[in-house]
């Protein structure tokens, strides 16, 4: 018997989606999203997460960036 | 959305649109109909005129033989024209064939015009009434100042120094579309806002002149009214003066608008008040056929992502700031720099990387407009490289299957997925497969059909 599972194709480059299994790894059990690590750039995750995933990525842009202040 | 970019050349589209009634009405106007003649296609024209002292219908076929074999496409084109606004009137008899003949209105009009040179239903003032005029230039100044101001206003900027005269309500009509209005937040400027901004300003002028004639049946205005005197106001003589009392109630209303875009400047003598209509105005139809010559560029890009404009403008400063951090502002020189941040806060506005790099090059200071690129390598790429980097990650909601009985039925659903261009992703070895979701109803009646 077939088995699907709803969630979010992810397609990104390496790095990426390294910080994005960090990201999981350092939640709780039972908060971890990740269904599948595909290969070195494709994951499979569950399907509520994407803006989460967005709002961690565009922190840890805002981390290394820095404003001359004016 | 409204798409901002074909709008500025769709004004004849939006005369055919009106209903045949008021576009009978409007072509009892003489300057009407000039001004629609010198909007046709060329082979359009050659047949209005062809046909204009011709009383009866004349076939389709010998209408045919008026071209040659390989124009006929040129043929259809310019009969569709026609039709659509109804200067041709198109008549099937009993035997099944096509004949056209002109709008009567529109023949006499011509005619008469041909005859008697039409004059406008005013004559400019003679000029011991009339106080001192504006010059020429000064008369461009002004016209462009006021078209500024009420862009100003119409970006919600906080530079703007006095205001229109324009309802809130009107201004709200002419943003929709260009700035985003949600409820409890600053309206921003939306990605058609920005190629507005961009736009030459007789094409900005259209886009709002459509706003507000698509407008006017809101405020109990006949849209054909203001059709017909635009175009009528495009045959005054820029520069003269034409008296207020030559006006109709409608007009005298209008007229007030029109000062407030820059089209006509008002000034009141003694005793007579009068109008004096600008380049604006007179270009209104001229702008149908042709654009508007290049302005003169003032932006100079430097390699170390310096950003020098020699501009005056406020409206300049303000289409800048949106992609680059101001670093100093003189009266008439603008500094700034296009920072990682600065370009970000453009991205989320919409705005893209090729926007901003083609703003950049359009608008390139004579100097460095000869250079190619007129904006450096480095500076254009490394723009492309940070809006690239704002997309690192992808995410497509999908179902993954797995657990398939036979690798038949798993290459099947592959197929099946990638006739439906669903597939994303598939491991042979291990027999799973990533499918998109919108197909997941399809996906699951083609495997129940499988087993």
């Amino acid at each position: 018997m077939v088995n699907a599972t709803k969630g979010l194709f992810i397609s990104c480059d390496i790095p990426m989606a390294q910080f994005i299994i960090n990201l999981n790894a350092s939640l709780p059990a039972l908060q971890k999203f990740i269904i599948h690590v595909i290969d070195s750039t494709h994951l499979f995750v569950q399907p509520h997460v994407s803006e989460m995933i967005r709002s961690a990525i565009s922190d840890f842009r805002d981390q290394n960036s820095y404003e001359k202040p004016n | 959305m409204p798409q901002v970019r074909i709008i500025a050349k769709n004004f004849m589209d939006m005369v055919a649109s009106l209903p045949a009634m008021k576009l009978d009405r409007l072509y009892a106007n003489p300057f009407i109909c000039q001004a629609i003649l010198r909007s046709l296609p060329p082979l359009a024209k050659k047949y209005v005129l062809e046909m204009l002292y011709i009383d009866g219908p004349v076939s389709a076929k010998m209408l045919e033989e008026w071209v040659l074999a390989d124009g006929s496409s040129k043929h259809r084109i310019a009969l569709d024209r026609l039709i659509q606004l109804r200067i041709f009137t198109e008549t099937v008899d009993r035997k099944k064939e096509t004949s056209y003949r002109l709008n009567p209105t529109f023949q006499i009009n011509l005619r008469k015009h041909l005859i008697d040179r039409e004059v406008l239903p005013r004559e400019p003032m003679p000029s011991n009434i009339v106080a001192r005029l504006p010059s020429l230039e000064e008369l461009e100044a002004y016209a462009l100042g006021q078209w500024e101001c009420f862009l100003l206003q119409l970006i919600n900027s906080t530079q703007a120094e006095k205001l229109t005269n324009f309802s809130s309500s009107m201004m709200k009509v002419f943003q929709r579309g260009l700035l985003s209005q949600r409820e409890k937040e600053a309206s921003r400027l939306t990605e058609s806002g920005f190629q507005f901004l961009l736009m030459d300003t007789n094409a900005q002028l259209w886009y709002i002149i459509r706003e507000y004639i698509s407008n006017s049946e809101e405020r109990d205005i006949d849209p054909a009214d203001l059709i017909s005197f635009l175009l009528e106001l495009s045959f005054h003589i820029t520069g003269e003066a034409y008296n207020m009392n030559t006006l109709t109630e409608i007009q005298r209303h209008m007229i007030k608008d029109l000062a407030d875009l820059g089209l006509i400047k008002l000034q009141q003598g003694r005793k007579e008040s009068w109008f004096i209509p600008t380049k604006l105005a007179t270009n209104l139809s001229v702008s149908l056929t042709d654009s508007s010559s290049r302005k003169q560029g003032f932006v100079v890009v430097e390699t170390n992502f310096r950003l020098y404009a020699y501009s005056s403008s406020k409206l300049h400063c303000e289409i800048l700031r949106l992609f680059s951090r101001i670093e100093y502002q003189l009266p008439n020189l603008f500094v700034g720099a296009i920072t990682k941040e600065s370009l970000y806060n453009a991205f989320e506005n919409g705005i893209t990387a090729e926007q901003i790099i083609s703003f950049l090059q359009q608008n390139a200071h004579p100097r460095v407009a000869e250079r190619i690129p007129s904006v450096p390598e480095n500076v254009a790429d490394q723009i492309r490289l940070w809006e690239s980097d704002l997309n690192r990650v992808e995410m497509t909601p999908a179902h993954l299957y797995d657990e398939f009985p036979s690798r038949d039925v798993f290459e099947a659903a592959c197929d099946f997925a990638r006739e439906w261009c669903g597939l994303l992703w598939e491991d042979s070895k291990k027999m799973r497969m990533v499918v998109k979701a919108e197909i997941h109803m399809h996906m699951r009646e083609f495997l129940r059909g499988q087993k």
